[in-house]
């Protein structure tokens, strides 16, 4: 009982105890101010590394472009890129298209914003940005390109079959569809890259949401 | 209370040494990196053609997220040794540049529409060298170079040359490993 009452009230415990008094009320003052200060330094750089580490594994905070599903980065391959796009190219050993080169745009979702899945099947068309090539690839969460027993893993805009409006339609599945058709892998979430090479005009200054391409799924299987 | 009050007031500084830790390591990261591009291509500083580290395909390389149909080679440059001449010459397939500096970041690029007669041709240098090159001039016949200035010593050159068709990507490679980037010892 002794002890508890010193652990949970010390001073009024120590009242009781008056020779003891200036020692422990030195003690109870000095502990806590090493503890705190130790306290203090392990927050700010647990904290700070620990949020920096996160952030550097991420996608860039700032300066995206979003076109519908289609998601990018204009500014990473530009000289004025922000210092969490420089970190975060150092981490990933990436070289970004630079401006007047290109510009990569990824897609993680479809056109109603749910997550793309291997298990069900899409189509992609019937438009894309003007551009002297593109090239449309799948890769899987890693952001490896996928294996799969067709063997394509991208469509290039020389490849694509179009009909006479000059409209496209890639067929997105496991099953094989008649047209264009890309295989998906055999399971697990994947992304979507349409990289423009050189683009006409100041990069993404004049793309709109109208000339992407729309992502739509039919079916998901079990 | 009081106790307490410490204890806030420990929180709220260690917040703030957080804040200070998390922009120190994202500005810092970049020049500590070991594992990024620059790193990985400093094996070809003295080679006087661009190697090839993502063969159209996508397949053995250590980029992310590679292109099946782009071929991608570098040449890594030192201005130490003088200006780097880095020559290409363009055919039907798209084919760019980008020059990266050493800490990440590109600070140039360029597509073959920019190409002379089927030749592209780029020669990155200091200021320093810029100046060099410009006193040593001879007014009446200047250089025709297009020059630009690097804003570090040490950096690399990316050629990319896109094959629309699997059936290009031979050629593609061929254009990219053709590229010739040489130290130019006159300085």
């Amino acid at each position: 009982m002794q002890t508890e009452a010193l652990l949970t009230n010390a001073p009024a415990a120590a009242s009781m105890r008056p020779p003891s008094r200036p020692s422990l009320s030195v003690s109870i003052r000095r502990v806590p101010t090493v503890l705190l200060v130790v306290y203090t330094l392990l927050l700010g750089l647990g904290l700070g590394l620990g949020s920096a580490y996160w952030a550097v594994n991420g996608d860039p905070p700032f300066g995206s472009l979003r076109l519908g599903p289609w998601k990018a980065w204009p500014k990473l391959g530009a000289p004025e890129a922000d210092p969490y796009m420089r970190a975060i190219i150092a981490q990933r050993s990436d070289v970004p298209l630079a401006t007047g080169e290109g510009l990569g745009f990824t897609a993680s979702m479809d056109n109603d914003g749910r997550p793309l899945d291997s298990a069900c099947s899409y189509t992609l068309g019937p438009v894309a940005p003007i551009a002297r090539v593109w090239t449309l690839t799948l890769y899987d969460q890693a952001g490896r390109l996928p294996a799969t027993t067709l063997g394509r893993k991208s469509f290039t805009s020389a490849e694509v079959l179009r009909d006479t409006q000059d409209r496209f339609s890639i067929a997105l599945s496991r099953e094989a569809q008649p047209g264009n058709w890309l295989q998906l892998p055999s399971g697990g979430p994947f992304t979507i890259a349409l990289r423009l090479y050189d683009p006409p005009g100041a990069g993404a200054a004049n793309l709109e949401k109208s000339d992407f391409p729309v992502i739509q799924r039919l079916e998901c299987g079990t | 209370m009081r106790g307490f009050g410490r204890f806030v007031v420990a929180t709220l500084s260690g917040l703030v040494i957080a804040v200070g830790v998390h922009i120190a390591a994202i500005l810092a990261s970049p020049y500590l990196a070991e594992q990024d591009a620059f790193a990985k291509v400093q094996s070809t500083l003295t080679a006087d053609k661009a190697q090839i580290i993502a063969p159209a395909g996508g397949e053995n390389t250590w980029l992310p997220r590679p292109d099946p149909a782009v071929a991608v080679a570098t040449c890594a440059f030192d201005l130490r040794n003088g200006p780097m001449r880095i020559t290409a010459q363009t055919g039907s397939l798209p084919l760019s540049f980008s020059f990266h500096k050493e800490t990440g970041g590109v600070f140039f690029a360029v597509t073959d529409r920019a190409a002379v007669r089927g030749e592209l041709e780029i020669v990155a240098m200091t200021a320093r060298q810029l100046d060099e090159a410009r006193a040593a001039e001879d007014e009446n016949d200047p250089s025709r170079d297009v020059r630009i200035v690097a804003p570090e010593l040490q950096g690399f050159v990316i050629v990319r040359v896109v094959a629309p068709a699997p059936s290009l990507r031979p050629q593609a490679e061929d254009l990219a490993k053709a590229v010739s980037c040489t130290a130019e010892q006159d300085g």
